[in-house]
């Protein structure tokens, strides 16, 4: 039996490598004379041109105050040149200056209520209700500008020229390590790709910059702050990261956002958006001769920057012992746990990501051991994430109904015991290969997923490992599984994170099985009352209810005791609820 | 400090030097429209060319493609929720779930799951509201044995005991999680508006519709329903076309049992009563929704109907409703509007943003001021050309690869859309390009009629409708009709909930 199991995995791996050649991606690298880098994968079939860049800045390089700043600036890229978006560039770019000028005084107002509210004479210092006199009528200046500016206006005209020309899927993303930009153009567009992209880079103009962080703000409302666990996850986050600017939010806090000045935005540009800190990336139908030179002629004339973008020093502390927290959501409960690990190209990081694969999926570790096995958990996960300064391992799960975060947790804890105190099968091992080399063509499939895939080596470190990674996924050995594990899982050098649900309306009281053994006439009775008895106040009133209903359960027959033990444990816990209310 | 103030003044001098010098030294033009544009020719597929009518029953559209050594089949299936019985609403969905993961004739599921994971082929399956789906993708060298795989899941899928109740517990857990989300919560009502409480789409499994399903259950509902007679198949990648087109008869042939055609997909939709229908949510964002009964897919307004849209809100950073809710006034991250035509029911007309709780009622006015100007003024020749450009110039990526050229011809197929306008994407551009101002105002006046709008509110109630210290309208002055509290409904029941 082993033996053909073994015969099998030779044949597979065969198979695999035979046609190995196929996942190379054969990238054409350029220097540019101003230290810009390009990146070009021609590929025919579809009359498209897949193009991006990448900066290689994200909210790791800032620093609290100006926290939320790269991926405000990656707003802001959209707003134009001196000739997308004005009728009238001398006129912009006075309003612009003036505007400054307004925001400045403007600004000194908030310090104002920044301080009273440390003082504690306003309760919180953005509400409209806390602004001064003098804010609001410097506010009536700065809308009076705006009115002025839009008259000289074209909105949106960057995206409109670019939409008019059949571009689609324009967007850009900022993470902790990268900002990019990207969109995809028909074939016959690759010059007004050039025009768009060196103009927006070598000029762009920040107009509509306070709107603009506003709708960022918006954005850390929908994503972060009006979602279940939003809030706990970016906390558990800053937990984790002790000293490495990973800890706080890419979108910013919430105190930084509204007080990020125009600049504080110029002065990041000029640091970061120099050409020595921009890949670009195109990938789709088009030559590399003619593509080359259009990028010498259209970004080799950005000026070089005088001095390199600085590195990030900061090293993560190491742990001095576990760290621990639990919250309430509304959410199931659950169990998350961050390991420190290591960062994208390390050594280690095959051996984590195989682990994780290992963990993961429906014929994973956990799922076997959690959900099908001791059936603690309903839902399981567990990933390597390597990122360009430091990396960590994710695992955790969604408790199953009446287990309790504790059981879920001492159960992920066993299946690493057994990764650190049992060598995994060859077999087990091959498997997750097989779906690492497979994946290998699955993300090959469009222009635009190629380019995806450089985007996110090359904002990592190097877009080689596009080709390097899988030779040393299929390299990784049953030893060195063990060894991550009982390496990097250890008690102090984790974080907890357990998530219970939080009491209230929206969630189903009292558990799924109050309706449990009965009728359906008696089902309706009991929807009905439990209104009513929710919205009772009376403490007394509820108790008296419940003595009657315990008078009845005595002479309750096989049919009715079911409805009386429901009746009476809604009572029972509004009760509850009414008295831990006033305490 | 000192360094990164230096930067800044060394950008300002070059950018000024750059606008007066650099750029005519460089032959670059000041604006990108005055660059020579080579013509693009595209021919669009012709489904013809890949279409074959199986003789063991199916429609199947096969396109090869040798890029990758990958195989990718689909099976699209007349079924649908549409089709659970009343009282066991959840059925077509949990027989889709449990079709690949509930053991096959050969194989245990767990045994089935190892084979496939060890294969690295992705095998799902699923029914949604009108379709079913099979589907699996593997190595070309696989390919066999995949396909046997894939005739037992279709012929012989096990349910068995232990993964029906594992699913439902899922599913009831996952339940619970019903009020969690506002975005859930508006997907949700939104419906509840749009099409009626009587609609399908709205006859939502329940813990006891789920509890009532049994094994048996599960097994007539995929007789009835999956058989040759009701499929329709896409298959690309790495094959020769007369190999698959035989393995495909084989896949399909001696099917063991006979199963029915379904009936049609119900189109009896009631649309709600203008008014502001607003759920209560302690979040800090109001989620809003402003609706309007829609069209079909097939209506002769539908091509001037999404380039109408297309202005308003649809297409992102270049429509009305992004340039003023959010460029504008910064008062919402996403905003915009979709007017989807139906398949089989009559769809709707929809523009949503999410703005602080305080901003929702002005922002709500300024979306519901975008509809009546689209109605009562012309568009730009720049807005409508710039849209029509748009549509004309993406048109190639509807095809960009063997899957997508696939599966757009088998969902034509399956929808009926092939047989009634076989020429549809032949003849897209045109229809696109002869769309009129004249005819974009036309179908605004007609179909964006405010006085009927029914807004939907998730957010915080109180916060809500006190409005914003600078803007002086309030939310119930928006519409005619009455503000209805919407109450949350019991995740395990679905009944609305009495605080």
């Amino acid at each position: 039996m082993k033996q053909l199991a073994r015969f099998f995995v030779l044949l597979s791996l065969v198979a695999v490598t035979a046609r190995g050649h196929a996942q190379q991606v054969s990238v054409e690298e350029k220097e540019l004379s101003n230290g810009m880098k390009v990146l070009m994968l021609p590929r025919k079939g579809e009359p498209t041109i897949s193009g991006g860049w990448v900066a290689h800045v994200g909210s790791a390089n800032e620093r609290p105050g100006i926290t939320g700043i790269a991926h405000l600036f990656e707003h802001m890229m959209f707003k134009g040149t001196p000739t997308l978006g004005t009728k009238d560039y001398q006129k912009d770019l006075e309003i612009i200056t003036e505007q400054e000028r307004v925001r400045d005084l403007m600004r000194a107002e908030e310090a104002k209520v920044r301080a009273e509210y440390r003082k504690g004479e306003v309760d919180d210092p953005y509400k409209p209700e806390n602004k001064t006199a003098r804010y609001k009528e410097l506010e009536k200046q700065f809308a009076e500008l705006i009115k002025q500016q839009r008259e000289i206006m074209v909105k949106n005209e960057f995206d409109r020229v670019y939409t008019a020309a059949g571009g689609s899927q324009m967007n850009a993303f900022t993470s902790t390590d990268m900002t990019a930009y990207f969109i995809t153009v028909p074939a016959n567009r690759l010059e007004f790709w050039m025009w768009m992209e060196s103009e927006r880079l070598l000029r762009p103009v920040f107009r509509e910059f306070y709107a603009e962080r506003d709708v960022v703000f918006e954005e850390r409302r929908m994503r972060t702050e009006s979602t279940p666990t939003g809030r706990l996850e970016e906390m558990f986050n800053a937990m984790f990261w002790e000293s490495h600017p990973y800890s706080w939010p890419t979108v910013g806090w919430p105190s930084d956002i509204p007080a990020i000045s125009k600049v504080q935005a110029d002065d990041f540009y000029g640091l970061y958006y120099q050409p020595q800190n921009i890949t670009l990336i195109l990938v789709g139908d088009f030559d590399t001769t003619e593509c080359a030179k259009l990028c010498e002629n259209y970004f080799g004339r950005i000026p070089k920057g005088k001095q390199p973008a600085p590195d990030i020093v900061t090293l993560e502390m190491k742990q001095a012992g576990e760290k621990r927290m639990n919250g309430e959501a509304e959410a199931n409960p659950m169990v998350d746990i961050l390991y420190h690990t290591v960062p994208f190209g390390h050594k280690d990081s095959y051996a984590l990501k195989v682990l994780g694969q290992l963990l993961s999926t429906r014929t994973g570790r956990l799922y076997k051991g959690m959900v099908l096995g001791k059936q603690v958990a309903n839902e399981t996960w567990a990933r390597q994430d390597s990122q360009k300064w430091a990396g960590s391992f994710n695992i955790g799960a969604e408790c199953k109904d009446g287990k309790s975060p504790e059981e879920v947790e001492a159960a992920i804890y066993a299946e690493l015991e057994k990764l650190q105190k049992e060598t995994v099968s060859v077999e087990e091992l091959q498997k997750v290969k097989n779906n690492f080399a497979a994946s290998e063509y699955r993300k090959l499939a469009n222009n635009h997923a190629i380019m995806f895939q450089l985007i996110f080596n090359e904002g990592f470190g190097d877009w080689r490992e596009i080709n390097a990674a899988g030779p040393k996924v299929q390299a990784v050995t049953v030893d060195d599984v063990k060894r991550v594990a009982t390496e990097y899982f250890t008690k102090e050098n984790r974080a907890v994170a357990t998530y219970t649900r939080k009491p209230g309306k929206a969630a189903p009281e009292g558990g799924d099985d109050i309706f449990a053994g009965l009728s359906e006439e008696q089902k309706t009775v009991i929807r009905k009352m439990q209104s009513s008895i929710q919205s009772e106040s009376n403490v007394e009133k509820l108790k008296e209810a419940l003595k009657q209903i315990e008078a009845r359960m005595g002479g309750a027959d096989a049919k009715s005791k079911p409805f009386l033990q429901t009746y009476q444990k809604l009572v029972t816990d509004r009760i509850n609820a009414l008295e831990k209310g006033t305490k | 400090m000192k360094g990164t103030m230096m930067n800044r003044r060394t950008w300002l001098t070059l950018a000024l030097a750059a606008t007066t010098t650099t750029m005519m030294a460089a032959g670059i033009p000041d604006r990108p429209e005055k660059l020579p544009v080579k013509p693009l020719v595209y021919d669009a597929p012709n489904p013809a060319d890949y279409r074959t009518v199986l003789k063991s029953g199916p429609v199947a559209y096969v396109v090869p493609d040798r890029e990758l050594p990958l195989v990718n089949i689909s099976i699209l299936v007349r079924t649908g929720d549409y089709l659970d019985p009343k009282g066991k609403e959840g059925l077509a969905s949990l027989t889709g779930y449990l079709l690949s993961k509930g053991g096959i004739g050969s194989k245990t599921a767990e045994e089935l799951d190892e084979r496939l994971a060890f294969l690295a082929a992705h095998l799902n399956s699923g029914v949604s509201d009108s379709q079913g789906t099979v589907s699996l993708n593997l190595l070309s060298k696989d390919l066999d044995e995949g396909l046997q795989i894939l005739r037992e899941v279709l012929t012989e899928p096990k349910f068995q005991d232990d993964k029906i109740a594992l699913r439902k517990q899922q599913l009831l857990q996952g339940m619970k999680q019903r009020n969690d989300d506002s975005s859930g919560i508006e997907f949700r009502e939104r419906r509840f508006l749009i099409y009626g409480d009587d609609f399908y789409l709205n006859q939502h499994p329940t813990a006891d519709s789920i509890n009532s399903i049994t094994q048996a259950d599960l097994k007539e509902f995929h007789h009835k329903w999956f058989h040759p007679g009701n499929f329709i198949v896409a298959v690309n990648g790495d094959f020769d076309r007369a190999e698959m087109t035989a393995k495909l008869e084989k896949l399909f042939g001696d099917w063991p049992y006979k199963g029915e055609k379904p009936a049609a997909v119900p189109s009896n939709v009631t649309f709600a009563k203008p008014g502001i229908y607003l759920v209560d949510k302690d979040v800090n964002q109001g989620r809003v929704s402003l609706l309007l009964p829609g069209v079909f897919r097939d209506d002769p307004d539908y091509f001037a109907i999404t380039v109408m849209n297309d202005i308003l809100g649809g297409g992102g950073f270049t429509s009305r409703i992004v340039n003023r809710v959010r460029s504008d006034e910064g008062l919402a991250y996403s905003a915009g509007s979709g007017f989807p035509g139906g398949v089989y029911y009559r769809g709707a007309f929809l523009a949503v943003f999410q703005s602080k709780s305080g901003t929702v009622p002005y922002a709500t006015s300024l979306v519901k001021e975008e509809l009546e100007k689209m109605a009562t003024a012309p568009v730009t020749e720049e807005e409508l050309n710039t849209s029509k450009r748009s549509y004309i110039d993406t048109f190639p990526q509807n095809f960009a690869t063997a899957a997508q050229v696939a599966g757009t011809f088998a969902s034509d197929e399956l929808t009926g859309r092939y047989a009634k306008e076989p020429t549809y994407w032949k003849t897209f551009r045109d229809k696109v390009n002869a769309v009129t101002a004249e005819d974009v105002k036309r179908v605004a006046k007609k179909y964006l009629t405010t006085d009927k709008v029914a807004i939907l509110v998730v957010g915080k109630k109180e916060d809500i409708l006190k409005g914003h210290p600078n803007h002086a309208v309030k939310l119930t002055d928006l519409s005619k009709g009455p503000l209805i509290d919407v109450p949350l409904r019991d995740p395990l029941t679905m009944k609305p909930m009495t605080k």
